[in-house]
């Protein structure tokens, strides 16, 4: 033992003194060591902590840890990477309340929120239309005579209000004549527009107000298209269980949806983005670059893109301003530009001409001058929207449903991927995706009284639609099974598609079977209404807003999946197994997917991140495996003779092996080391001060505005095993030749 | 006298490129304990071949070569290196030490390879020969810190320090001046009496040669005749070498 010890003591030696005779060699391969050592260390934490931030960003605001939906679904869920309206086909959990007591009989889940998500498309209120029906309203009140001075003056306004958005639509015309051929013109549109502006028109719109505004309404309105098609992607669910579950969660503007009621909250990102006057939008924009990221007008292509935009789409204001408000920004314009100019377009056209020097004060005055008299965003609080979705069957479904306020997840305020999704009640949800509510249900319960609904065989479908002897002698059978669309459309709804029991949203007492009948209602006479609109759309204008549900009704009915939040958040895969157990042990057909296979695109860019990260670590350390072989080969080739010698007097080849293998070791240990000590040190320095997000995409993979690295024992441990294979591997070769060096070498002075 | 080396009949060809060349060509010779003897030869005589093959450290391509009994043509490249280790010491031209070594580590190195003896046992040894060699003054120094004169003697203080049976020597005054080419000479001549280890050494050197108990002569690869060390200064066997003789 002592003279194993002993000889160690000497290969020790040999190979310390030769690491400092050639200082070069040691350097080179040492430094690349140290390089790579501290690259795993630092990159490694930079994924880890990104991948890290992305999880709490995905977890905590709408993935939950797991989630669960039915194993009978044509499409895996995904609950943030839709990029089209077309959302996942899902089977429905029909029962939510068993789902949820089955799962939290589950001992690591910690709570349950109901969810479905899908999108629509909302239209964002166009401003000629929101002014005649301003118009309409004093109109009415100034013929009832019921008139106080106030809306005398909002009357007038208004008139000039309308007459500004007619000018507007003159230059429209204007500039139109300029880009395209007269004939692309309409000559009706451009002769509507005329007829509204000439002074003929308003001396007689106090005398005819009504006809003049049905001629406003029908020949200018459609022409006066500003409105925006907002696509909403939404979440129904159960606001209270959200907010509890997701504790990042938090009202900016409003309130939360009350108990009960039905309603939207936007998200804060998407309200800001899509909703508010886009100039205001890019004044935002710009001030948030130049502050935050330190960004220049002058040197910035976007922001100067912005600035561009600003001063070349105005109209979006000019729209809004009616005479007195004209006059106003006439006036303050003026004095801030010192400009005689009378057009208001053109003075603001070239106040938001906005530069590096001006932009801070013009962003000031912006808001404290202008934006009192405009309607910043188009959707206000406390406004209802009518939201208009494909039901799973195909048919359009509108919900009216009053905007509650604006949420965020706190640290990803700007996220514009964590403010993808807005939030609704479950019950609109499930009518905007064709579920049966029980609300609906009883109201269908109510119409089938009003009505005589019978049901009929689809082969004789037509004689029994069409013909006379059947329908002039409706069949109101007690019991019989019938049943009411909700929607126009229930001939395509009742045999067409097949996505779901619930879809075909059957009375209670008359469930659609798959024998392929067709479900028809016959109107009582009278019922409908003059327009000669169905019945279905009656209900769908239904004022829903004012109805009040049992909050019951939120954990009893269908949804699509569930949030799973769980205790302890590393047991993801026993906790999903346990799941996949108690669903099938209940008969429910659950299916539990961790929140990275949930969140779709934006999931597997986790595995993207760690795939490119080991991708560069092979490429670093396949290049190191060639340099510091090399410089060994080099290293080895010089001592020939030394090993000759060594070989000559007695060494072993296992001697020589040892010898270099220790080389190696020390090599990589010491810089190894070194390389792990200073990663770690750098992270721990940048975590503290944390990498400000560059972007608001940064945001959500940051989880927060800046990211505070962490540091990770598997990247230590990791850096250090990568360290020392690759210096194994990249010593094999110089060993193999340092073994393969004949004694005689030793000898090779002058042949004697 | 029994024999340490027996050669015979050794042929020894180096392959270089597609053209075989015989360095050595059916050479016999007989070494006894306690010899000293000098291989003799103008340069490419095969002095050195012949030396490698006595040293183990290569094989012959045909003929047999035995060293302290044993055949090297049937020992695995284990045991000639273990042959080495054990029963053959060897002094270089150039001195060979290992640079990073002090001095006594370089002498103690063989010791550690052989794993027989103790760390005080290996001290005393080493510090002993160091004496022996006039070097126990430079004990912890490097080699290159010493003259070529103290390298050649710390070259066969590790030599000599496993005691083995047979001490080779390539030249060793070659990279000497005349002086310090004798003192060493002297020394192993010395080392040779008192210790009866056996001195097998190439030289073109006839002042090394005149210390020779005897004087094995060989000619492109081929044994000459082998005289005595007297005999073969007046047969003029170094002729062509300079007159200084030790370079």
């Amino acid at each position: 033992m002592e003279g194993r010890l002993a000889t160690f003591g000497i290969i020790a030696k040999i190979a310390f003194r030769n690491l400092f005779a050639s200082r070069l060699k040691t350097a080179i391969v040492g430094g690349i060591i140290l390089g790579g050592a501290l690259l795993v260390v630092v990159v490694g934490s930079f994924v880890d902590s990104v991948v890290a931030g992305m999880r709490r960003s995905i977890v905590g605001s709408v993935a939950g840890d797991i989630q669960v939906y039915s194993s009978q679904s044509k499409d895996p869920l995904e609950v943030m990477g839709g990029f089209s309206l077309e959302a996942p086909d899902l089977a429905s959990l029909d029962d939510f309340a068993k789902v949820k007591q089955v799962l939290e009989t589950v001992p690591n889940v910690k709570s349950v929120v109901p969810m479905g998500i899908n999108g629509a498309i909302v239209p964002s209120g166009n401003t000629i239309d929101v002014a005649l029906a301003h118009l309409r309203d004093l109109v009415r009140r100034k013929l009832s005579g019921k008139t106080s001075a106030g809306d005398v003056a909002a009357y007038e306004a208004e008139k000039g209000h309308v007459h500004q958005i007619l000018s507007v639509l003159q230059g429209d015309i204007k500039n139109a004549r300029q880009l395209q051929d007269e004939k692309a013109l309409s000559p009706e549109d451009a002769a509507a527009v005329n007829k509204a502006i000439s002074p003929a028109f308003w001396a007689d719109f106090d005398k005819n107000p009504l006809d003049s505004l049905e001629f406003l309404e029908n020949k200018i309105a459609p022409q006066a298209i500003d409105a925006d098609m907002l696509f909403l992607r939404y979440v129904g669910t159960d606001p209270a269980a959200f907010a509890r579950s997701f504790d990042r969660m938090k009202i900016v503007d409003g309130t939360t949806i009350p108990e009960g009621k039905r309603g939207f909250l936007f998200s804060k990102y998407m309200y800001e983005d899509q909703v508010k006057l886009k100039t205001a939008r890019r004044l935002d924009k710009i001030k948030t670059a130049r502050n935050e990221r330190g960004e220049k007008i002058a040197t910035d292509a976007e922001l100067k893109r912005f600035v561009r935009e600003n001063s070349n789409q105005v109209r979006e204001i000019m729209l809004q301003l009616d005479a007195p408000k004209t006059a106003l920004f006439r006036d303050k314009l003026q004095k801030k530009l010192g400009s005689s100019e009378a057009d208001v377009a053109k003075l603001l056209s070239s106040f938001f001409q906005t530069d590096d020097l001006n932009f801070d004060d013009r962003y000031d005055f912006f808001y404290k001058e202008l934006a009192p008299s405009l309607e910043l965003y188009r959707i206000r609080i406390g406004d209802t929207l009518t939201i208009k979705a494909f039901t799973r069957s195909g048919y359009v479904q509108s919900v009216n449903v009053p905007v509650y306020g604006t949420f965020d997840f706190t640290g990803l305020e700007k996220s514009p991927q964590a403010g993808s999704l807005n939030l609704m009640d479950m019950v609109s949800f499930r009518d905007l995706y064709g579920f049966l509510t029980a609300e609906r249900a009883q109201e269908i319960g109510e119409l089938k009284k009003a009505m005589n609904a019978r049901e009929i065989s689809r082969d004789n479908a037509e004689a029994e639609l069409f013909g006379t002897k059947e329908l002039a002698k409706p069949e109101p059978a007690p019991g019989a099974p019938t049943t009411v669309p909700l929607a126009a459309g229930p001939v395509k709804r009742g045999h067409g598609k097949k996505k779901g029991a619930a879809q075909a949203v059957p009375a209670p007492s008359a469930p659609v079977q798959a024998t392929g009948r067709t479900i028809v209602a016959e109107a009582t006479p009278g019922l409908n209404p003059p327009t000669g609109e169905g019945v279905g759309a009656k209900l769908t204008r239904e004022e829903l807003v004012k109805r009040v549900y049992d909050p019951a009704q939120l954990q009893s009915g269908a949804v699509l999946n569930a949030a799973v939040i769980l205790k302890d958040e590393s047991k993801i895969p026993q906790t999903i197994a346990a799941i996949d157990a108690a669903g099938k042990k209940a008969g429910l057909p659950l299916k539990a997917i961790t929140w990275q296979e949930a969140s779709g695109f934006i999931g597997q860019m986790v595995v993207a991140f760690q795939a490119v990260l080991l991708v560069l670590v092979l490429i670093i350390f396949l290049v190191a495996l060639v340099i510091i072989s090399n410089a060994l080969v080099m290293a080895t080739l010089q001592r020939v003779q030394e090993i000759g010698t060594l070989r000559a007097v007695g060494a072993q080849r296992r001697f020589i092996l040892a010898m270099l293998v220790l080389e190696g070791l020390v090599v990589a240990a010491v810089f190894g080391g070194a390389g792990v000590l200073l990663g770690a040190l750098i992270v721990k320095v940048v975590g503290k001060i944390g990498i400000p997000a560059p972007n608001d995409v940064s945001y959500f993979f940051f989880s927060g505005p800046r990211l505070h690295l962490t540091l990770g024992t598997g990247n230590l441990v990791a850096a250090l095993l990568i360290v020392f294979v690759v210096s194994g591997l990249s010593s094999l070769y110089p060993a193999w030749l340092a073994m393969r060096v004949n004694p005689r070498t030793a000898m090779q002075a002058e042949e004697g | 006298m029994k024999t340490i080396v027996a050669v015979k009949n050794a042929t020894k060809n180096y392959a270089l490129g597609k053209v075989t060349v015989p360095a050595l060509r059916g050479v016999d010779l007989e070494v006894a304990e306690g010899e000293f003897l000098s291989i003799a030869g103008p340069s490419g005589s095969g002095k050195t071949t012949l030396l490698n093959l006595i040293g183990c450290v290569d094989t012959p391509t045909s003929g047999i070569v035995e060293v302290a009994g044993k055949d090297t043509r049937k020992l695995s490249e284990r045991e000639l290196t273990d042959l080495r280790l054990n029963t053959i010491g060897f002094i270089f031209q150039s001195f060979n030490l290992v640079q990073v070594l002090s001095v006594f580590q370089n002498v103690e190195l063989p010791l550690l390879l052989q794993k027989k003896l103790n760390g005080a046992q290996r001290a005393e040894r080493v510090e002993a020969l160091l004496k022996r060699v006039g070097l126990d003054e430079h004990i912890r120094h490097r080699p290159s810190e010493l003259s070529g004169g103290q390298r050649q003697r710390v070259a066969i203080a590790r030599a000599l320090v496993t005691r083995p049976q047979l001490v080779l020597a390539d030249e060793p005054t070659a990279n000497l001046d005349s002086v310090t080419g004798q003192n060493i000479l002297d020394l192993m001549k010395e080392l040779n009496q008192t210790e009866k280890t056996t001195f097998i050494f190439s030289t073109h050197d006839a002042r090394v040669m005149s210390h020779a108990s005897s004087v094995v002569r060989l000619a492109d690869g081929k044994f000459v005749d082998r005289l005595t060390g007297a005999e073969a200064i007046a047969a003029g066997v170094n002729r062509k070498a300079p007159a200084a003789g030790v370079s």
